[in-house]
């Protein structure tokens, strides 16, 4: 059975309407949040700029790390909900069918329209996003630029593969690292992960 | 009593999430408190104002049409409870304003998004540690006083992640 992304989406959209006495939302195994786009493009693309020029290249991989590190133990948690056994593992049937899972639950949480485009068992994976709210909003605010800037899906991408291939949680992060050899924010049509084993 | 119509103001626009129709993200404790740990560690005070100021340009943008849209609420008092359960609604926790006036004075919050999240990832602090609401508190109370961006500073005065008992937020003119 394929993944159904739009049962996925219609859980999501449901359980975020559900709210307990201390304004919280615990879903998917995770406490989530609603808010503006324009925030987390404001807190990582200022985040470049106020750090020193020298340390441009440092800040993203902060940013991608802190993505990563939130990617792994977000779909852990959301991988061992009862709504994931509810709704999402009744449509698995082999290991890789997670990522699509994963991608389908991303989509959910406004992250972009993730499609999974290639995946290789332990090997590669590769997502494409057309609007992916990072490039968009780099775009709204600034000129096309030279280096990607979808930092969040960067280390979601690799953080996917972490899960499936990496050692046992906690133990995996960081198995694998992902580029993004094309970004709307360079120009390129869409934007592009490529996650493989990390070189280190 | 301030009556939201929840189902409509969150929405999907295709693959979007929408809010009042503007783009909203869903995050979790664990990338949001990535964030602010990632900022404040590397930035030091520098990261701090960096997330005080984007949510307060965030919440000050999303909150402004948000009060045009209800028109018929006319009062402070009703604006500030409409954005307390928007507050609420986006999962951010619980905010309690106390005798607002002109814009000033005091917000008790007993739960939130950030604290759970922070003592869930990192336990105590020594610090105050919701600049989060503390920038969002700003933004919205210059959006219902029709104010620009930077006329209010918010200063946290107790905190809930350094184990006081509830947050407590002073809000004053700059």
């Amino acid at each position: 059975m394929a993944i159904d992304g739009e049962k996925i989406i219609h859980a999501v959209m449901e359980g975020s309407r559900i709210r307990e006495s201390k304004g919280i939302i615990p879903l998917f195994g995770v406490y989530l949040s609603i808010f503006s786009t324009r925030y987390y493009n404001q807190l990582s693309f200022n985040f470049q700029k106020q750090i020193h020029p020298s340390r441009e290249v440092e800040a993203e991989r902060l940013l991608i790390k802190a993505a990563q590190e939130c990617g792994y133990a977000t779909f852990q948690g959301v991988r061992n909900s009862w709504e994931w056994d509810e709704i999402v593992k009744p449509m698995i049937e082999s290991k890789e069918d997670q990522i699509m899972g994963f991608a389908a639950v991303a989509v959910a949480f406004g992250w972009g329209d993730l499609v999974v485009k290639q995946l290789i068992p332990d090997e590669k994976l590769v997502i494409r996003v057309n609007d992916s709210y990072e490039a968009k909003g780099f775009l709204d605010l600034h000129e096309v630029t030279k280096t990607g800037k979808c930092f969040m899906l960067r280390g979601v991408t690799a953080a996917f593969m972490d899960l499936l291939y990496g050692d046992g949680y906690p133990e995996g992060c960081f198995t694998f690292s992902a580029a993004e050899p094309l970004c709307r924010a360079k120009g390129d049509p869409y934007c592009e992960f490529i996650a493989r084993k990390s070189s280190y | 009593m301030v009556k939201m119509n929840w189902k409509r103001e969150l929405d999907r626009n295709n693959h979007q999430v929408v809010l009042s129709g503007q783009p909203v993200a869903i995050h979790c404790h664990h990338y949001n408190i990535n964030l602010q740990k990632t900022l404040e560690d590397t930035l030091g005070e520098a990261g701090i104002q960096l997330m005080y100021k984007s949510t307060e340009e965030a919440a000050y943008h999303s909150l402004k049409p948000l009060l045009a849209q209800y028109e018929k609420l006319k009062t402070v008092k009703s604006k500030l409870e409409m954005f307390a359960i928007l507050y609420q609604n986006c999962g951010l926790g619980i905010i309690h304003p106390q005798n607002i006036e002109n814009g000033t004075g005091l917000v008790i919050s007993p739960s939130s998004h950030h604290v759970t999240g922070w003592l869930a990832k990192h336990g105590r602090r020594n610090t105050p540690g919701c600049h989060f609401t503390c920038g969002w508190l700003a933004g919205a109370i210059e959006a219902i006083f029709g104010k620009p961006l930077g006329t209010y500073s918010v200063t946290e005065i107790k905190c809930k992640m350094m184990r006081d008992a509830e947050c407590l937020f002073k809000i004053e003119e700059c």
